[in-house]
């Protein structure tokens, strides 16, 4: 019966072509509860998508004649014992089966599995009753032989992993039937045992045989009474007689056309989808490789659509059968076909109800316990139902395949005892595969011990001798281990090196460890000492120098264009000065102006670091500036925003620290020829166009005795580094003619003069030797015009005495120059002339007295 | 470092650091195997350059002779520099 049901519910899920795949195992599923159930198994193999769907054509053939055969068979076989009886003589017919087969089609792993595992043969044609039935399989078989063997030596497998299998097995199939066992349930969707099924059967082939007609009859409704004449019907010649049955005792115009249909699969279908299939059945379309299909129901066919079409009365039969007890028999037939029931369980109620015959003979207690059962096997057919919903959406191959996904992952998780290839499973494993590689190459000596890492978590599996003890462990030890590791995990954090950081050579700092008490810091580094200077070549007393001085200079430089923008700005927005003192407003706004004003120019008095401290050896901070492009550059524009003082103290500054200006100290000229390379010479000429020019601007406003005093700050400088330089030479230059320029304009108090004379006559002193040697290069060398403006200077402001010192110490070289000018074009010549003119003429001489 | 903030010019983003080289010779890394040495003139926040006085040198690989690159030098006298090429912006040593 629960066969019948089963194959409904396939017919109603699947496709027609679907069903026919799968009713060959229903088919093989009955053999198995013969005991071969390993067959089941084997239809995992994949096989099915080999099968030839064409070549089905024969199928007919072959299972109409099985059909017939089977025909004669009872009701009352008992698979399960007769099978067991016959299960030698199975056997060989099994074997024999096997050597004829590889030649037709079976492959050769195949045979070798139907050797072992499967009690049938297909070919050989049994003289027993059962054995014809078993016989009547085969053919169906032989199309699935391959599913059902590779599934076998799977289970078989699992099975030996467990260890438990065949204490379990209750059937007398072979080792490998049990894992089989397990399997063939979901495929088939029984639950029932094949004792029971069988039991079922006897019960109602008993019913059947003793009184056919009238025991049916009166326990069942109409469907009942059919069975028997159904049967004899058979022979009639319609394949399916079993199946049409039914139908035809529950009216008899459907059984003819049921039967003109090849519905065998039909009925089925309606059973499941409509619990009144009796009244109205629309067969459903019948694949077209019945046959193939059919075989398959026939060893549970016989009894089983009799079940399914009655299941409605079942119950109520079944205890009709035993004796009119209800309630015994339904413990048999409950569990037997619960699924089968899903909806017609439903319907027996109002069925039984509607048959007054059978209430009556029930007492009301009888009535009551009969109902809750009933009621009770609605709600577990209802759940079922709804369980079973999903049925048939995985193909055996696919269920096999997650099987064995999972098996294999179970094994490998617990370690198989019975598993001998550990070895396998760390190979496939790429982490480890990857470690021991690395671990090989660092390892060359297997004795040697494993690092820190490996002996922490490498351990058990890292090192071959590890992996060989492994074996001898079961899988409860998995938690010790694991409890190892983490300790041994912990051990090693405790022997972390101790040293709180590592220096790594070559970093620029030191690396530390972090705890949680003293999280690292990312970075340790040492602030370099002032020790480490670099060779500045920028400035003349600025041997060393360090990227920090550099950076705040730039810096200061940045601030004082900033501030200078900030005031030019503020300097559009002078507002008009007030008109008079009763316009308070304008007033107000002046002062605030003027506020602001004093707040920017302080800000830019700071930036430029005048006063700030200036360390022995090093350049001035505000002389540095002046070593910058862009701190010369700045010059003119600060001056414009100073006050008098302020330019004042910038000069004294300036002229201070004359010969410690790079343009000065670097720019030294010698007599042999001497080329400033092109960034000094730029240099230089940035310095005396942006500085020497404000400069000198604010030095032309000057009294004599400020110059006076420039001059004599001069000389309390190295005036020979400063004469040998352009800038140095011009600044000189420019001092001198200042105070000759006053003299000519009538400036200055006696005193004052007298403190110039004693302060020239100290400086000319100074200056002397350096006379000879303040030419730039030889005399070739154009470029010495600044120098002649010197001597011009110098020679107007000095005495008859003086004059003569200078006259001696340049001799040479004017002579050389006018020589020179001899042989140059006449351009260059007037031009060499004039220069060394320019010297002659403050001492009343002319060149041409030398000519 | 320290009186940076005293000074009112602290940084406060990289590109305060290029400003410090505004009129300075730098040096320029190019993306394509490229650089650039000349005088800072401008920038702005994404990294145009204007270079004045610049040499431009580009390293072209040899195929055949893979070890020597050669490099091809030119002079530019003003020189705008795309901002998405630049690499890096070093400051140069000082010259003399």
């Amino acid at each position: 019966m629960s066969f019948f049901g089963f194959d409904n519910n396939r017919h109603n899920t699947a496709a027609a072509g679907f069903s026919q795949a799968h009713n060959p195992f229903a088919g093989l599923s009955s053999r198995e509860d013969d005991g071969d159930a390993l067959e089941f198994e084997e239809t995992y193999d994949g096989l099915g998508n080999q099968l030839e769907e064409t070549g089905d054509a024969f199928n007919d053939d072959t299972f109409g004649d099985t059909a017939i055969e089977t025909k004669p068979v009872g009701k009352d076989f008992d698979f399960f014992g007769q099978t067991a009886q016959v299960a030698n003589a199975i056997e060989e017919e099994h074997v024999r089966f096997h050597r004829q087969v590889p030649a037709s089609r079976v492959s050769q792993p195949a045979a070798q599995y139907n050797t072992q595992a499967f009690p049938q043969q297909p070919t050989a044609g049994p003289s027993y009753g059962y054995a014809s039935q078993a016989s009547s399989h085969r053919p169906a078989r032989t199309g699935y032989e391959k599913y059902s063997n590779e599934p076998v030596a799977e289970l078989q497998v699992d099975a030996a992993l467990w260890g438990v299998a065949p204490k379990k097995q209750p059937q007398p199939a072979p080792p490998a039937s049990i894992p089989a066992a397990a399997p063939v349930p979901p495929p088939s969707r029984k639950f029932m045992s094949l004792e029971e099924v069988e039991a079922q059967m006897r019960a109602q082939s008993k019913k059947a045989a003793p009184s056919p007609a009238p025991q049916p009859a009166a326990t069942l409704a109409g469907p009942s009474q059919p069975q028997v004449p159904p049967q004899t019907q058979y022979p009639g010649g319609s394949p399916f007689p079993q199946h049409v049955q039914p139908h035809v005792s529950a009216q008899a115009e459907h059984a003819r056309k049921d039967q003109a249909f090849p519905p065998g699969h039909g009925h089925p279908v309606t059973i499941l989808q409509r619990p009144q299939s009796k009244q109205a059945q629309a067969p459903s379309p019948q694949p077209p490789v019945q046959p193939a299909a059919h075989p398959r129901q026939q060893p549970s066919a016989p009894v089983p659509p009799m079940h399914i079409l009655q299941n409605p009365n079942r119950p109520s039969g079944d205890a009709a059968g035993l004796g009119q007890h209800p309630i015994p028999p339904m413990p048999v037939a409950y569990p037997t076909h619960p699924h089968h029931r899903l909806q017609g369980s439903f319907s027996r109620q109002p069925q039984i109800i509607t048959h007054p015959s059978q209430l009556t003979q029930l007492s009301e207690e009888e009535k009551s316990a009969y109902l809750e059962q009933e009621a009770k096997r609605a709600k577990r057919n209802h759940k079922i139902f709804l369980m079973s919903r999903d049925n048939g959406l995985m193909t055996p191959q696919d269920k096999s395949f997650i099987t064995r996904i999972q098996l294999q992952q179970l094994v490998s998780a617990t370690g198989n005892p019975n598993e001998h290839g550990t070895d396998e499973s760390l190979a496939e494993d790429f982490y480890y595969q990857v470690h021991s590689q690395i671990q090989g190459g660092q390892r060359q000596n297997p004795n040697q011990p494993l690092n820190n890492f490996a002996q922490t978590y490498l351990f058990q599996t890292g090192s071959r001798q590890a992996g060989h003890r492994r074996h001898h462990r079961g899988p409860e030890n998995h938690m010790q281990r694991m409890e190892q590791q983490v300790q041994r995990a912990v051990e090693a954090a405790k022997n972390k090196p101790k040293n709180k950081q590592l220096v790594i050579e070559g970093s620029l700092g030191k690396i530390s460890f972090s705890n949680g008490k003293t999280p690292k810091p990312l970075l340790n580094i040492k602030r370099a000492e002032h020790t480490s200077e670099v060779p500045r070549p920028g400035s003349a007393h600025r041997h060393v120098s360090n990227i920090a001085d550099r950076k705040s200079e730039l810096r200061a430089i940045e601030a004082i264009y900033t501030t200078l923008m900030k005031m030019e700005d503020h300097d559009r927005t002078v507002p008009p000065p007030p008109a008079s003192d009763d316009d308070t407003d304008a007033i107000q706004k002046f002062v605030a102006w003027n506020s602001e004003a004093q707040v920017l120019n302080d800000k830019l008095w700071t930036s430029l670091r005048i006063h700030a401290q200036q360390s022995d050896g090093q350049v001035h901070p505000f002389i540095a500036l002046l070593s910058y492009s862009k701190g010369k550059k700045a010059m003119q524009r600060i001056f414009r925003h100073l006050t008098h003082e302020q330019r004042t103290t910038i000069l004294t500054l300036v002229v201070v620290n004359l010969d410690g200006l790079d343009v000065v100290r670097n720019a030294q000229v010698t007599p042999e020829a001497v080329q400033l390379n092109a960034a000094m010479r730029e240099n230089v000429e940035l310095f005396s166009v942006a500085v020497m020019s404000t400069l000198f601007n604010f030095l032309n406003e000057l009294d004599l005795d400020l110059v006076a005093g420039v001059l004599g700050l001069v000389s309390t400088r190295d005036v020979g580094v400063i004469a040998k330089s352009r800038i140095g030479a011009s600044m000189l230059t420019m001092i001198l003619s200042r105070a000759e320029i006053i003299k000519h304009g009538g400036g200055g108090s006696e005193q004052t003069w007298r403190d110039w004379d004693m302060t020239y006559t100290q400086f000319f002193g100074l200056l002397e030797p350096t006379l000879p040697h303040m030419f730039p290069g030889p005399v070739t060398s154009s470029d010495d015009t600044y120098v002649w403006q010197l001597l011009a200077a110098l020679g107007i402001g000095a005495g008859p005495d003086q004059q003569q010192r200078l006259v001696l110490a340049v001799k040479d070289r004017v002579m050389d120059t006018v020589a020179l000018s001899k042989t140059l074009p006449q351009d260059l010549a007037a031009q060499r002339l004039q220069n060394v003119n320019l010297f002659m003429r403050s001492i009343g001489l002319d060149v041409e007295l030398l000519q | 470092m320290a009186d940076a903030r005293e000074e009112g010019t602290a940084v406060s983003e990289p590109l305060d650091l290029v400003r410090l080289l505004l009129d300075e010779v730098v040096c320029v890394k190019l993306r394509g195997d490229r650089e650039l040495k000349g005088r800072l003139h401008a920038y702005d926040s994404h990294c145009n350059l204007v270079l004045g006085d610049v040499e431009e040198t580009i390293y072209v690989a040899d195929d055949e002779d893979e070890e020597n690159a050669k490099t091809v030098s030119r002079k530019s006298e003003m020189l705008f520099v795309r901002g998405d090429s630049v690499v890096l912006i070093s400051p140069q040593a000082r010259p003399f």
